[in-house]
């Protein structure tokens, strides 16, 4: 019974392990042809030149929901209004803050309250109203606060502003969330340029912490000196040039990120808007509108653009990345509790067939497979079954692969024009890279097994105080504040990036 | 004792045989393995290599350009801001080039970021004689028609929006090489070249082409191929007969309907009202409304209120706003919209009524007080709504 059951499990790690290696490099290979095919089209400055001059170029709307965050609004929202781009517009969303957030800013943009003809095209707690401004200022002028009931989550406030943007586009974004100055032309063109209706463009957004932002505008980005933000920027990175642009490619992308996305509106309330009780609304989302797209057999694309457009701040210690990772854990397992009829569907073309069986079996049944994986060698162990030979060689082998995929990711930043100034800044990946199998991720694989654990049970989510460090800035003498993300449970505040 | 020095195959296969006897005496699974982490370590060496290789080759090419700019930028300067046409032989001692000097591909490749600069800096103080004479002199044209000829795909399209961006001059002979090439991207690029600097009449590829796809990115560059060649005086498209006799394709039609709206060419209006009466399509029959009402055609305001009823509630609003916009001060329009904003159930239609009938001079602001003073309570934040100029108009509800 053992001898057999010892064969199965090898042939059955041995299978595993060989498809998730082959998936890796044939990711690897379709983000190589999708990063060529944007090197040789794309040429940034002329895009932004042509799209300056144009009057066809489409309108954008920024819609940002804000709690609790007088400590960093005003800056913030000055800095999404310094956006170079010839039409868009801000709109904050105050989801019930109970601090001077909403007084702040009437203040500070001198706004009023207007008597605005609120129609609640997707469901949301209650409106109480929508303020513009009276100053002559044009740049103002593009503002909007929308001021609402809290509806506890990040959801609720977006579906608020989605009911009020003007523009066919809108971008979902936090409003700590640091922009690239031309960010709005890079992340439009794909919906022009592509031959088919693109539903959702998807941008690189990487870490905000040990880069240097003056007035909410990035000077200087850097890669995070502390472990755990660095190890996440890699990840990102990772995620980003070679994942989503490889699914992108075969247009089987899975997620745009609350951080930084774009969508396209109509599509969004026809699918009726982000979901109040997912946590991990992003995913959600974009399957709602894929189902939404399938079902009225109508063609699409999600594009990702491999450009550097947002930098958001990572879980500066363990116990954040603690709650946001056990947090995304719980969202996967309830987003295939919700959509789990998409999950191999040919009828939800490649998204449905291959996308999500690959997540499922490969992201959320990882974490389960690697505990099985971690006992059955110490059983082994205890039986004086190991193949120490095997062992040691197949790490090995792993491990050499595991820098070859970073040192893939550094050279693809670097093909698309990479945002760091020094390239030895790149070293920070690399000493990111040999320490991230032996530290991060068996903490990611504990987090996520206590996220489904959770999920299963039915506990709680408990929102504790998600502190965020705050970036570094470019004046010695005015350090940014700590803007603490405290949430009174179950009210969610933000998604961590 | 005989040496024998061994062949290169020989040696590799040495040292093949000497691992392959290693490893016999390991299980298949460790083999593999080895071979596995092999591959990826000789992979990761080589992409070290070519990063490092990349790196210093960037940085070289950087060190280039700054000196070039500290060397000719004041020279090309001078040359571009004189008012007088200057002579071959005066640009060359200008900007002191060796004579027969062949200009190696990264040195023409340095200059144009900062040839772009230039322009940039100088807008349109800028001598376009002379500019053409610094190219010239800068052996760029030459350059940019080795970079069309080249193999590799980016440097075709590199070149192509560069001697755009640049106001270059390249070959006819040499983009029309491209006009009907597979790749769709190269083929628009050449495309837009010809109908930039195209001297006959360039527009007949775009006009004959049945597969012609249309995008946004293409609306967005030919209405600046078209603002460039208005503003040098270039032959200018019969964009009448892009609304009459392209039937393949719809963008096209809606573009060159747009774009006598934005260029204002209101001596084709009547056809345009000839072409609205004809139309069924949708999308073809609001660039229309929107250019007749933009260019204020009065005779349409009759064909627009015929239309009204029968319309979608897109078309009604685009017809009520080109309505608003003619502004011909008719009663009955007034009237007209006034009875469909009382019967209207879609409240984005409604609100355009309302904001139409508000700015539509004095007979219009009568006819919105007396709606407003006759409206049920649940109608009044609209009107709230549309009086506040605060609210950006695009914003209905």
């Amino acid at each position: 019974m053992l001898e057999w059951f010892d064969t199965v499990f090898s042939y059955f790690v041995l299978v595993y392990s060989t498809i998730v290696l082959s998936s890796y490099v044939a990711m690897a290979i379709l983000a190589f042809l999708e990063h060529r095919k944007h090197f040789t089209y794309h040429d940034d400055a002329y895009t932004i030149d042509e799209l300056k001059k144009s009057p066809y170029t489409p309108g954008v709307s920024i819609v940002a929901p804000a709690y609790n965050e007088e400590k960093t609004v005003i800056t913030n929202v000055k800095s999404l209004l310094s956006l170079d781009y010839p039409d868009f517009e801000v709109v904050i969303v105050n989801d019930g803050s109970k601090d001077k957030t909403l007084e702040l800013l009437i203040e500070t943009f001198d706004l009023v309250k207007v008597p605005y003809a609120y129609v609640e095209k997707i469901k949301t707690k209650p409106f109480r109203g929508l303020y513009k401004t009276k100053s002559d200022n044009p740049a103002f002028k593009r503002l909007t606060v929308v001021d609402k009931v809290n509806g506890g989550t990040k959801a609720d406030a977006s579906n608020a502003g989605v009911n009020v943007v003007s523009n066919k586009f809108f971008v979902c974004t936090d409003v700590d969330c640091v922009l690239d100055q031309y960010a709005l032309y890079r992340i439009i063109w794909p919906t022009m340029a592509s031959t088919r209706r693109v539903i959702a463009v998807s941008a690189t957004m990487r870490m905000s912490n040990g880069s240097i932002v003056e007035e909410g505008k990035m000077v200087d980005a850097r890669p995070p000196h502390d472990l755990i933000p660095l190890f996440q920027d890699l990840e990102y990175t990772r995620s980003f040039l070679i994942g989503k642009t490889a699914l992108a490619r075969i247009n089987a992308l899975q997620n745009v990120s609350g951080g930084f996305g774009m969508f396209d509106r109509e599509i969004v309330i026809k699918a009726g808007g982000y979901d109040g009780d997912s946590f991990s609304e992003d995913m959600d989302m974009v399957a709602r509108m894929v189902r939404y797209m399938c079902d009225a057999g109508e063609d699409y694309r999600i594009v990702q653009i491999p450009e550097t457009c947002c930098w958001t701040e990572g879980p500066p210690n363990v116990k954040v990345l603690n709650r946001q990772r056990t947090r995304w854990g719980r969202g996967l397992f309830q987003f295939y509790g919700v959509h789990r009829d998409m999950v191999g569907n040919k009828n939800y073309r490649r998204y449905g067939a291959l996308t999500l069986t690959y997540v499922l079996f490969f992201e959320l049944l990882a974490p389960v497979v690697e505990l099985i994986g971690y006992i059955s060698v110490f059983w082994f162990f205890l039986r004086g079954a190991v193949n120490y030979h095997t062992i040691w060689i197949a790490f090995l082998g792993l491990y050499v692969f595991a820098q070859l995929l970073t040192m893939v990711i550094i050279s693809y930043d670097v093909w698309v024009g990479t945002s760091f100034k020094r390239k030895k800044d790149y070293l920070w990946f690399v000493l990111a890279s040999l320490l991230e199998p032996f530290l991060y991720h068996p903490l990611n694989t504990y987090f996520s097994l206590r996220g489904y654990w959770k999920h299963i049970w039915g506990t709680q989510m408990v929102w504790g105080n998600m502190t965020r460090k705050g970036v570094q800035s470019a004046k010695p003498a005015a350090p940014k504040p700590a803007a603490p993300m405290v949430q009174p449970n179950p009210e969610e505040k933000k998604t961590d990036a | 004792m005989e040496y024998y020095t061994l062949s290169r195959y020989a040696y590799w296969k040495y040292y093949y045989l000497i691992l392959y006897y290693k490893l016999q005496e390991y299980p298949a699974s460790v083999r593999g393995w080895i071979v596995f982490g092999s591959i990826c370590m000789l992979l990761l060496v080589l992409i070290v290599i070519g990063n490092f290789i990349r790196y210093i080759s960037a940085y070289r090419f950087e060190r280039l350009i700054a000196r070039n700019r500290a060397r000719y930028y004041n020279r090309m300067r001078s040359v571009v801001s004189q008012t007088r046409t200057l002579e071959p032989s005066e640009i060359s001692a200008i900007m002191e080039l060796p004579k027969n000097y062949k200009m190696k591909e990264r040195q023409n490749r340095s200059f144009i970021p900062i040839l772009k600069e230039l322009r940039k800096d100088l807008g349109n103080s800028l001598s376009r004689q002379n500019w053409l004479r610094l190219l010239q002199a800068l052996k760029m044209p030459a350059y940019f028609e080795s970079q069309v000829l080249s193999r590799k795909i980016r440097k075709k399209v590199q070149a192509f929006k560069d001697v755009a961006d640049l106001d270059a001059t390249l070959k006819e002979a040499v983009a029309s090489r491209y006009l009907f090439t597979k790749n769709r991207k190269l083929q628009m690029h050449a495309r837009l070249h010809a109908a930039r600097f195209g001297t006959s009449y360039p527009f007949k590829v775009l006009e004959e082409d049945p597969n012609l796809v249309f995008t946004e990115e293409m609306v967005v560059k030919y209405h600046n191929v078209l603002v460039y060649r208005q503003k040098n005086g270039l032959t200018m498209p019969n964009l009448i007969r892009w609304c009459n006799r392209v039937p393949v394709n719809d963008e096209l039609r809606i573009f060159a309907v747009n774009e006598i709206r934005l260029f204002k060419r209101k001596e084709d209006c009547a056809e345009l009202l000839a072409m609205l009466i004809a139309s069924r399509e949708e999308a073809f029959s609001c660039a229309l409304i929107r250019a007749l009402g933009e260019l204020e055609y009065i005779p349409a305001e009759k064909e627009f209120c015929r239309r009204y009823l029968s319309a979608s509630f897109t078309e009604r609003q685009v017809l009520a706003e080109a309505l608003g916009a003619m502004g011909s001060g008719n009663p009955d329009v007034v009237r007209f919209l006034e009875e469909d904003f009382l019967q209207t159930t879609d409240y984005v239609t409604r609100m355009v009524l309302l904001r139409v009938i508000y700015n539509y001079g004095s007979i219009g602001r009568a006819s919105y007080e007396k709606l407003k003073r006759e409206a049920s309570p649940d109608l009044q934040p609209y009107f709230a709504h549309i009086e506040c100029d605060l609210i950006d108009s695009r914003r209905y509800a």
